[in-house]
């Protein structure tokens, strides 16, 4: 049921398209940069128009104004026609100067805006961490009690600014999501951060703007920004550990989990399932998508992913498990009960 | 604009042709076409082996549209995406853009001086042998299944030898020090050329702004060149063979270091390709307004500005790497500041054409594209060096076509027109006028239709380097009509190719100066001796051609029975002294081949290094062992 | 056909042992770009050690300064032997070419030998860690240049024994003392900063 009211804002949205634009901005830091680019585009595209202009002028003028007999036999102006022009240079590069360096002040002073925590509410630090082709997040918290841990969605409270804290564990990722602030890259033994903040509801959707290999292309991310009561909540969810199977087939199903390669890359809470290297699947079901960002989370996308991990993503780190077809439904009930 | 006639040789003068053309002919047969060092040759060289990587790169273009033009299309799968637009860069940026340039420099500056050849003749047929063999190593990949495939500029770790396992970055890494080779030994030349071997009385300050573009391009050769050396082959290339640590973060090693090094010479190398097309088109401009260019000492002064200041941009690559946001402002007002330079020349340019009688010729059409599509890229430029724009649209399509609008527009539109321009002088022809326009209209909405969407692509979130995307992003109409560009780029490419082809053949024969021109260069015949001049020019203008013929001097005195120039001095150009130029030699070829070798080798064990040192020591002491006579005859 | 205007430049030599003639400007600018290239290594090697707290990194012997030091007196009595041969190239002199390189090649042999004496005696290798990677890198190029010089130098001793040679040998020896002023005069910094950096540089 849930789940069914989670796919409808992503059925709304996905005829207006994704929410990944730099020019549809959900928080202030993303809009301060919004703004500072119209500022831009305003003004360089009239300066395009008057040096275009100025350029095509002759092919009007067709030659007015010029001797063609003298300038056959000099070829050149008269002197007073150059001093002229030499005046006008200088002025179109003096002028040049002047805007050069009033986009100057405007970048630096949007620049220096747009890196800082734009509310004075209480921020929170989030931790992420890039992987050939998957992003690990984790909450930090000085109470150890409450670092939640999961993968490839976020979620952020409406109004409060968060710092992202970003290393990778293997090459050069960026984390990117254009709605709420510009990218930052992932280096492997660096921690680099930004501030993101949304100041609406709302899914962002973020994209790894760093080749990083065979799956560059698809190594997405959702930020989902939601009114403070609904974030806590899910909060507090994700600190539940995960939910036990409670039919039969989910009991099954975490059998299989169990006896096959999974854990050695999956953790699932409450199991011995406590492998590091892949995404956390305790509240699998609480994302809506799958496979960073690759694929709807719904069961028949989880069972064609764990079926054939390399028809999905060519090259991913994911095994191929050998399941027999009748060991797929129940697995992926199980998975799907995660909520 | 009519032909300028010139006045028939003197009967002494045709004696001294004859002269000339025995001493300074070709040797035949396939060792002698092998060890060809004419300046003419090599230049031509140069152009005709990077026109072929530009099909190559033009054909992994297409590619790569093709496979972007509809959502999750299967035409390529990751992998052989991955290496496609690897090599496309690859090729594009060290196959053709520096080499053509250079090639057209190595062609036109001995002659635009008025002297017979570069300084290092067999120095320059190396440095063409050693760019061959480079393009020749990287696409030998191929044969093996393995091309990089870790972007053109190979960030690690990826590149390393953890995420990279196969051959493919290393063969990349290796060919870069086959074209830096090459590029370095042209540099070389055209310096000491230019700075030595002018007429008399060209001061420097009347050289071809060519010329002056040429020299501070060569330049930022010698500086930049080193550092992706240092990047390719002393960094990576070790990490990967023999277990050096500069990029590995395991050991304390930075992949930054690696990023700031490439990009010191990332940066200017753009410049490095851009200059040159600058110099070209005033050059064209001159002749096509009739009239001297204006503000040339401003324009020199740009260029060397330029070339400075090129030197100073490099940050602006990794604004989003989390470097000091102060640093990070510096270059923010460091590549703002570049704009003022080129500016500054635009201007001069419109202020030319503004007093001049406008000839608008195909070539000159070119030059029309080249000012509206290089403005918008720089414009595009100008919002890639604020830090908040950069971090908004780096690594997104933006970025994409902000680069190509300044290096199609800004270096590719001048060469065509270039290539229109000197069409004569290189074939004896003059290229056909009416294809010649069609095939720059062609190509000018193909290079927008492709290339305009991007910046929208890249503002709607698309990032660089994906294989595929989702229909529901919403970019796949953008996409598709850049693929229907790509395929005009094409189409107009082709046009232009027919066009050469039947102009070659049938178009309309030139004399030395079809376009009654101001450089030195359309003194010589068309196509030129190996020689150029009968007689060596002297100047007394900026636009020597258009002295009167009655007025001009020539220099006498010079040797005829062996290849000689003349030395005169740095800044006035007076004579100095006689100079000999090497002749043909098969050394330079086979010391490429023995340093080929070894390189090559390199690539799987260290030891081949020596190698390379052992057949280009012996190849070496080929080239300069003595030779009767071994006294310079006075 | 009136007289055209003419230059004569018969009377101009056809040749000159000189830093103008071409072919040394085109050597001093190959040391430009070897010049550059160290640049860039020295300033790899300050951003490296500013990221470590303990340089080198714990484990490692610090680099000998006894035997690179000693080893400027053989280098420095090179730099003599190339000064005679280049003074004699310009002075046609063949005795005082032959033994100005002989000397040259002399020393530098005895200076390369007290390298590869070091070498032997180094702890760490250009694998061992990020210090040792950027030590040999720069002790590397600077040796493969040297080596290249000797070879230079050998050849031309060998050209000016059998006698057949002009003036373009001539100009080769001129020029490759040039190459050598500059091996030495860049292996100032390099030796200042390989050597001395982590006794200058490395505490914590």
């Amino acid at each position: 049921m849930k789940r069914a009211a989670w796919c409808l804002p992503l059925l709304l949205s996905a005829c207006a398209g994704p929410q990944q634009s730099a020019l549809d901005p959900g928080g202030s830091h993303a809009q301060g940069t919004a703004n500072l680019w119209w500022f831009f585009s305003v003004l360089l595209g009239i300066i395009f128009l008057l040096v275009f202009g100025a350029w095509l002028v002759p092919l009007f003028r067709r030659n007015r104004g010029v001797d063609s007999q003298l300038l056959e036999q000099t070829h050149r102006p008269p002197a007073a026609t150059e001093w002229t022009l030499a005046k006008r240079v200088g002025a179109a590069s003096g002028v040049t100067v002047l805007i050069l360096f009033g986009l100057l002040v405007a970048s630096i002073v949007t620049g220096h805006a747009v890196s800082q925590p734009q509310s004075r509410a209480n921020g929170m630090v989030v931790e992420v961490t890039g992987n050939q082709w998957w992003w690990y997040v984790r909450y930090l918290n000085d109470d150890a009690s409450r670092i939640v841990v999961t993968a490839n969605e976020i979620h952020i409270p409406v109004g409060r600014p968060v710092l992202i804290r970003e290393t990778s564990n293997d090459v050069i990722h960026s984390f990117w999501v254009p709605g709420l602030q510009g990218k930052t890259d992932l280096i492997p033994s660096r921690v680099t951060t930004q501030w993101i903040e949304a100041n609406q509801a709302g899914r962002f959707r973020g994209q790894c703007a760093e080749f990083c290999g065979l799956q560059h292309a698809h190594m997405a991310l959702w930020v989902v920004a939601e009114p403070e009561d609904k974030f806590e909540s899910w909060m507090n969810n994700q600190l539940k550990t995960a939910v036990p199977p409670s039919t039969p087939d989910q009991v099954q199903g975490q059998q299989i989990f169990l006896n096959h390669a999974c854990v050695l890359c999956h953790t699932i809470s409450g199991t011995t399932a406590a492998g590091q290297v892949a995404p956390d699947l305790s509240h699998l079901a609480s994302r809506f998508t799958i496979a960073a960002g690759t694929l709807p989370n719904t069961k028949g996308n989880l069972a064609g992913w764990i079926g054939d991990p390399q028809a999905v993503k060519p090259g991913n780190h994911m095994a191929t498990l050998p399941l027999r077809s009748e060991e797929v439904q129940p697995l992926v009930d199980y998975l799907e009960s995660l909520q | 604009m009519t032909p300028a006639q010139s006045p028939p040789l003197t009967a002494p003068e045709l004696e001294e042709r004859e002269a000339l053309r025995r001493a300074w002919q070709h040797p035949s047969g396939i060792v002698g076409w092998f060890s060809f060092a004419t300046h003419q040759a090599i230049g031509m060289r140069y152009i005709v082996t990077a026109f072929v990587f530009l099909l190559i790169g033009g054909i992994e273009a297409i590619m790569m549209r093709l496979q972007l033009a509809v959502h999750d299309n299967t035409l390529l799968g990751p992998h052989l995406y991955n290496e496609i637009f690897t090599t496309h860069g690859t090729t594009m940026m060290f196959l053709f853009a520096v080499p053509v340039m250079e090639g057209m420099g190595v062609y036109l500056v001995p002659m635009m001086i008025g002297t017979r050849n570069v300084a290092f003749p067999r120095l320059n047929a190396f440095g063409y042998w050693m760019y061959l063999f480079g393009g020749l190593l990287l696409y030998a990949g191929m044969f093996v299944g393995t091309l990089p495939d870790a972007g053109w500029f190979a960030y690690p770790p990826l590149s390393g030898p953890q995420y990279s396992a196969t051959k493919g970055v290393d063969l990349w890494a290796q060919m870069i020090t086959f074209t830096e080779i090459s590029a370095m030994c042209v540099a070389v030349e055209l310096i000491v050329t230019i700075l030595r071997l002018r007429a008399p009385n060209m001061t420097l300050n009347r050289i071809p702004i060519f010329c002056w573009s040429m020299l501070v391009q060569s330049f930022m050769v010698i500086f930049a060149m080193p550092a992706v050396m240092i990047a390719s082959t002393v960094m990576l290339l070790n990490d990967r063979t023999i277990a050096t640590h500069f990029v590995n973060p395991a050991e304390g090693g930075d992949p930054l270091m690696y990023q700031h090094v490439f990009w010191f010479f990332g940066h200017p190398e753009v410049y490095i390709i851009f200059l040159p097309a600058l110099g070209m088109l005033s050059s064209i401009l001159e002749t096509h307004t009739r009239r001297r260019i204006f503000g040339y000492p401003a324009i020199v002064l740009s260029l060397v500005g330029t070339g400075f200041v090129a030197f100073g941009l490099w940050v602006h690559h990794m604004f989003a790497t989390g470097l000091p946001q102060i640093g990070e402002d510096y270059f923010t007002a460091a590549s703002m500041m570049i704009a003022i330079t080129t500016g500054t020349q635009i201007f001069c340019w419109i202020a030319t054409i503004w007093t001049g009688r406008l000839q608008l010729t195909a070539a000159m059409h070119f030059i029309f594209g080249f000012l509206f599509i290089f403005v918008i890229g720089g414009l595009t430029g100008v919002m890639l060096a604020s830090v908040p724009l950069d971090l908004q649209v780096h690594d997104t399509f933006f970025v994409v076509a902000h680069f190509h609008y300044v290096l199609i527009g800004g270096a590719l539109f001048p060469l065509f027109g270039a290539f229109h321009y000197w069409f004569p002088k290189f074939t004896g022809r003059l290229i056909g006028e009416r294809l010649g326009k069609i095939s720059f209209w062609i190509l000018f909405v193909g290079f927008n239709l492709t290339f305009f969407p991007m910046h929208l692509l890249g503002l709607k979130g698309m990032p660089r380097r994906i294989y595929t995307y989702s229909a529901e992003m919403g970019w796949e109409p953008a996409n598709m009509l850049a693929t229907i560009g790509a395929c005009t780029i094409a189409l107009g490419g082709i046009v232009f190719m027919v066009n050469v082809i039947r102009s070659r053949k049938r178009g309309r024969v030139a004399g030395p100066d079809p376009w009654d021109a101001s450089t030195l260069e359309w003194a010589t015949a068309s196509p030129p001796e190996n020689f150029n001049f009968v007689r060596l020019p002297v100047v007394s203008s900026r636009t020597p051609m258009w002295t009167p013929a009655q007025d001009r001097v020539t220099v006498v005195g010079l040797r005829n029975d062996r290849r000689e120039g003349l030395v005169t001095t740095l800044v006035d150009a007076q004579p100095h002294r006689r100079f000999v130029f090497a002749g043909p030699s098969i050394w330079p070829f086979l010391a490429a081949i023995g340093v080929t070798i070894g390189l090559a080798g390199s690539i799987v064990q260290f030891s081949w290094y020596y190698v390379a040192a052992a057949l280009g020591t012996i190849a070496f002491i080929g080239w300069f062992w003595p030779r009767r006579p071994f006294e310079v005859q006075p | 056909m009136s007289e055209a205007r003419t230059l004569n430049v018969a009377d101009l030599p056809a040749f000159e042992i000189s830093n103008k003639s071409p072919l040394w400007l085109g050597q001093t600018l190959l040391c430009v770009i070897e010049g550059t290239m160290f640049s860039i290594l020295l300033a790899m090697y300050f951003y490296y050690r500013l990221g470590f707290s303990v340089w080198p990194p714990p484990g490692v012997q610090l680099p000998h300064t006894l035997i690179p030091t000693l080893a400027w007196i053989p280098l420095a009595l090179s730099v003599l032997g190339s000064y005679w041969a280049s003074e004699g190239a310009k002075r046609d002199d063949r005795k005082w070419m032959l033994i100005g390189l002989l000397v040259n090649l002399a020393f530098a042999l005895v200076f390369l030998g007290m390298r590869a004496y070091e070498w032997v005696t180094l702890n760490f290798s250009w694998s061992s860690d990020l210090h040792g990677s950027i030590f040999w890198a720069i002790l590397y190029l600077h040796t493969i240049d040297i080596s290249g010089d000797l070879l230079m130098t050998a050849v031309l001793i060998v050209i000016l024994a059998r006698g057949r040679y002009g003036e373009q040998q001539r100009l080769g020896v001129h020029v490759d003392s040039v190459v050598w002023y500059f091996l030495v005069a860049i292996w100032v910094p390099l030796y200042a900063v390989i050597y001395w950096g982590p006794h200058v540089l490395g505490a914590p």
